[in-house]
């Protein structure tokens, strides 16, 4: 009898404490993250490792507050390969689809890579009611959505630079170019998808236009694309005096090798990817003195001594993962995402997607970015001040393989310096 | 510009032929419709890029290794892989476009992207040509498609195994009488058809950059041109080529950029409207398919 009492008494006590034990590991269940993108891409590959820098540094400092107790963030993630050339959209929508569906993440974040993706895949974070701060895909096509209807579609924001805001860091560039040099003869070149165009376009209607510049041409390039020479020769046929090219394909670093080889006698301004990151001195061996590249986010591949938070990010990834971060788009963002929806969930100490929408609407963060608040449609404020708004910055790499901020004002180093065998016109 | 046009086409001419003359070799003799010919080029440019950045050997050695390696991979696959299934076209398709698949996603899966990975120009230099400046790698991509194509036609004319390769193509089953090894054979096609993609990575890959991604791009122009060409033919590879070369650049400076892949497809669908075979295409008749 007595032994029978020993027994149950264990096996009691055993149950009591497996219970207490669940309800622990019940309390710790973290909280998941989806990163859905194109991992492939240098960009969707590094904004995963920042977002995974950040949650490392969260669950270290004891996880989210919510509930009444603490919970770890926990990180899954799928490749949508949407940046690769012949992927179609509805591929990388059943990527995100199957996210949601077998990971059930209490938001995404990075997102997909291409515009194209998000602006159709809205409908599924819609239909899922999955949260999704997104921080690579630019055109203003989402921001049109949620404004035709917000109550469907209140579930996207946006971390990083959209079209709208770069359109206003190249017009400012291309205002400093033409101040100080008297340039006004710009061809544009542009990669063939909707944010590229679309920000093109908008810097020809905004700025050129209104503004005497003559614009002799505007190509665009299907992606993958690795010959540019019959645009720089109709470029400097035509007398050009600056190339604004627009890309985000890792070819495009042809169209600079290229411009560098043919010594087409202009000054290139805009955005080419492969130049965004300090080794791109090395890769194009040298040959990318002169050239004016746009850093979508200050904190992703370069940061200002200007704001210190961009460069202590910038050092904390390169401590973590031993390399520094080569992509100028996506990284910055995607690890204050991560910070940004710590503190909606905190803010409303809640899970329901309903309720993390509220508390991302009232986000206003001091990070590697600047000052960071979400608009009426759920897109991050850009500006020249990081004090007031995110920022980006336009870089001018020097003939010692240096990178100089000259714009904005509120982050520049130096003023924009003419490429050797370039004359000024003033 | 019309010069300069014409120039720049006469590049990307050769780039094509050069993207594409593997694979119709090995098409030409073996029958082999090899899909894993874009994923051989990329695998050749990783073997160099590593060799070159990590061992830090010299360039010309890591790319004689990278070619070697290359081709022993082919004669590897075949050997393993394709003598098995060898006569039937369908298990021959499937067979080399997953081998093919698997190189190029296990590329991906290990991470190999980024702008870093890419091969160094032979020389840094540019000449002025006809009024446009052109820089000697692209004047190499030129001379070295040249050389290859001449001495492909006096391997295959003047030496044992080549007036065996060309025995193979145009009658096995005459060619076994005369005691040539129609497998060994099939397997130096594969092999050299390996070592031609991995010469033409070699020359072309440092006008760009490696990514998984190309390997597909390679393996649909090796199609292409080849198709165009028609499948087998030397000359029809060197016809083909030069008509989408020149198609993609005139059509870049005198229509429009993103016009560029609609006019080379059009170019394809009209050749094959009125010569579905091809431009030189013999696949119907037994004749000479180098």
């Amino acid at each position: 009898m007595e032994r029978k009492r020993l027994i149950i008494g264990v096996m009691l006590a055993v149950i009591c404490v497996w219970s207490l034990g669940t309800q622990n590991v019940r309390a710790a269940e973290p909280i998941v993250i989806g990163v859905a993108t194109s991992l492939g891409s240098l960009e969707g590959g590094e904004s995963l490792k920042a977002v995974q820098m950040a949650v490392d540094e969260i669950n270290a400092a004891g996880g989210v507050k919510v509930g009444g107790g603490t919970r770890p963030f926990k990180v899954e993630s799928i490749d949508l390969r949407d940046s690769d050339p012949g992927v179609p959209v509805p591929e990388a929508l059943l990527g995100l689809e199957k996210i949601i569906l077998e990971k059930k993440p209490t938001a995404l974040l990075v997102g997909p890579f291409r515009s194209e993706a998000l602006t159709a895949g809205m409908d599924i974070i819609a239909k899922y009611k999955v949260p999704l701060l997104g921080t690579i895909a630019m055109s203003p096509a989402s921001e049109a959505k949620i404004k035709a209807d917000p109550q469907k579609y209140k579930y996207v924001f946006r971390t990083c630079l959209n079209a709208v805001h770069l359109v206003q860091f190249l017009s400012g560039t291309m205002a400093a170019i033409n101040k100080q040099f008297g340039f006004n003869k710009v061809y544009i070149m542009t990669q063939d998808v909707a944010w590229a165009r679309g920000t093109a376009d908008l810097v020809k209607k905004l700025y050129f236009d209104k503004s005497g510049w003559e614009v002799l041409g505007m190509e665009s390039y299907p992606t993958g694309a690795s010959d540019f020479s019959s645009a720089l020769m109709k470029a400097r046929a035509q007398g050009v005096q600056v190339i604004m090219p627009v890309f985000d394909m890792p070819q495009s670093g042809t169209l600079v090798k290229q411009w560098n080889t043919m010594k087409v006698p202009a000054i290139m301004a805009g955005f080419i990817s492969p130049l965004a990151g300090s080794e791109a001195w090395k890769i194009f061996d040298g040959t990318i003195g002169g050239v004016l590249n746009t850093t979508f986010e200050l904190g992703s591949a370069m940061g200002a001594s200007k704001l210190p938070a961009s460069i202590d990010f910038m050092n904390k990834y390169q401590r973590k993962y031993g390399k520094e971060i080569q992509a100028g788009h996506g990284p910055a963002p995607s690890y204050e995402s991560v910070y940004i929806l710590k503190e909606a969930i905190e803010r409303t100490g809640s899970l329901d997607p309903d309720a993390i929408v509220a508390g991302l609407e009232k986000t206003d963060r001091r990070g590697a970015m600047g000052r960071i608040r979400y608009d009426g449609v759920h897109q991050a404020v850009y500006g020249f001040d990081p004090a007031e708004m995110s920022v980006s910055l336009v870089s001018q790499w020097t003939d010692s393989g240096k990178r100089v901020v000259v714009f904005p004002d509120s982050l520049a180093e130096n003023t924009i310096q003419l490429p050797a065998g370039l004359k000024s016109l003033k | 510009m019309f010069a300069g046009t014409l120039i720049f086409a006469l590049i990307n001419s050769f780039i094509l032929i050069l993207l594409a003359i593997g694979f119709n070799l090995t098409f030409g003799i073996s029958g082999v419709a090899n899909f894993a010919y874009g994923a051989l080029y990329i695998m050749s440019a990783y073997m160099s890029w590593t060799l070159l950045n990590l061992l830090h050997l010299p360039f010309w050695a890591s790319a004689a290794i990278s070619i070697v390696f290359t081709m022993i991979a082919g004669a590897v696959m075949y050997r393993f892989v394709l003598l098995r299934v060898r006569g039937q076209a369908l298990s021959e398709v499937i067979a080399t476009f997953g081998i093919g698949l698997s190189i190029l996603e296990l590329f991906r899966y290990m991470g190999l992207v980024g702008f870093e990975y890419t091969l160094p120009v032979f020389w840094n230099e540019s000449f002025m040509i006809a009024g446009v400046y052109v820089d000697i790698q692209r004047i190499a991509v030129v001379v070295i498609g040249l050389m290859l194509v001449v001495g492909l036609w006096l391997f295959t004319h003047f030496t044992s195994t080549g007036l065996a390769f060309r025995g193979i193509a145009q009658d096995e089953r005459t060619a076994l009488t005369f005691g040539i090894d129609s497998d060994r054979m099939a397997t130096l096609s594969v092999s050299f058809g390996a070592g031609l993609a991995a010469i033409a990575a070699t020359i072309i890959i440092p006008l760009g950059s490696i990514a998984p991604n190309e390997g597909y791009d390679v393996l649909i122009k090796a199609l292409a041109i080849c198709i165009i060409g028609g499948l087998g033919s030397t000359g029809g590879v060197i016809v083909a080529g030069f008509i989408i070369g020149f198609a993609e650049r005139f059509t870049d400076t005198y229509i429009g950029s993103h016009w560029t892949m609609i006019v080379s497809l059009a170019a394809i669908l009209l050749v094959l409207a009125i010569k579905p075979s091809g431009l030189f295409g013999h696949q119907k008749e037994l004749e000479e398919r180098i």
